[in-house]
């Protein structure tokens, strides 16, 4: 999977697309940063509902590709200008970490 | 110069978490008693207990703040402290509009009551006051400082509810201190000044921990002046 496919294929609202269109093989679900940071792996898609700009910090260094922000959370203006200086992709959605995260899975499950 | 012992955190039975005994005056009264120069009252998101504080303090000698232990929408615990009553209780109001509207359950969560100086219950607070507000971290900084006060992450390296544990490291900012529970701290404090303070939430446990400043006057500008100086010892160090 792309990480343009979260957009294009899951129909998650891009809304930070300065980013490099990199492969996705695995995803992490936390609201916890300090549990992102230690175990989230590299290039994956990690599924939140922490919307702020020390989300975008935390993902950067552990090498996290795409968020997916759930519950329709307001992304504030610092976040996406975070996202886009870290070449980040951010996508917005109304559904919830569990059904988002399912989607992700069996989408990853069926390549 | 001479030091003072401060002891800024401390709930009250305004917060859900918090002892029905800990009225201001209790608070007041049991500062005293512990040596205590300076003591702020900070309970989740709320200021409403500020009004008797300042007379119980007043009465006790005890200088005091007033302010609140704020949850960002991170769900980190942050010190927002104040040099007069009418300055938190506005910001109170400013956080309240920003609290996630969950009811409190008072036989799960505990009673929100805001009292008199004589402990006479004026009023229940309806909104969960411990849930978090709809700012981040930064947008609280930002709040505080334009109200001129002071601006505490707290107990930074607890296992819940802090810097640590939310986000993993301590994100620049435009701290006065930062508050920890361990000396050393285990979480890198990026040189910010550190203080320690109980976070009681029972009489009982009022100044057990504390931090000395120096200063001419224990009081919000000699606080503030000894943090940017550094000039404080930790309870914890000794």
């Amino acid at each position: 999977m792309k990480t343009s496919d979260l957009g294009t294929a899951l129909g998650y609202e891009p809304v930070q697309q300065d980013y490099t269109d990199r492969e996705i093989s695995s995803g992490y679900t936390s609201d916890l940063l300090s549990d992102v940071m230690a175990n989230a792996a590299e290039n994956c898609v990690l599924v939140t509902i922490q919307a702020h700009k020390n989300t975008i910090a935390v993902s950067s260094m552990a090498g996290i590709s795409a968020i997916v922000i759930c519950n329709s959370r307001p992304l504030p203006e610092d976040m996406i200008q975070a996202a886009a200086g870290e070449q980040i992709a951010l996508f917005l959605t109304e559904k919830n970490q569990f059904t988002v995260s399912g989607e992700i899975y069996n989408r990853l499950k069926t390549e | 110069m001479p030091w003072f012992r401060a002891d800024l955190h401390l709930h009250s039975c305004l917060s859900p978490c918090g002892d029905l005994e800990c009225s201001p005056s209790a608070i007041a009264a049991t500062a005293k008693e512990r040596g205590i120069a300076l003591a702020a009252l900070t309970d989740h998101n709320s200021a409403l207990n500020c009004p008797a504080f300042a007379e119980a303090c007043r009465r006790n000698r005890v200088a005091a703040l007033f302010g609140m232990e704020v949850t960002s929408r991170e769900e980190v615990h942050l010190l927002c402290l104040f040099e007069t009553v009418a300055q938190a209780l506005e910001m109170g109001q400013v956080l309240y509009a920003a609290l996630a509207n969950i009811p409190n359950r008072p036989e799960t969560f505990g009673d929100q009551v805001y009292v008199d100086i004589d402990e006479v219950i004026l009023g229940t607070v309806d909104k969960h006051l411990t849930a978090a507000v709809s700012y981040s971290a930064d947008e609280i900084n930002d709040l505080v400082l334009a109200r001129g006060g002071l601006f505490i992450p707290a107990h930074i390296d607890r296992a819940v509810t802090s810097m640590q544990s939310q986000l993993g490291f301590l994100p620049e900012g435009n701290y006065h201190a930062v508050e920890v529970l361990r000396s050393p701290c285990s979480l890198d404090t990026g040189g910010y000044t550190q203080i320690c303070d109980s976070d009681a939430h029972f009489l009982d446990d009022i100044a057990s921990r504390w931090f000395e400043f120096e200063a001419d006057v224990p009081d919000f500008s000699g606080l503030k002046e000894a943090l940017a100086r550094g000039a404080i010892r930790l309870s914890i160090d000794w």
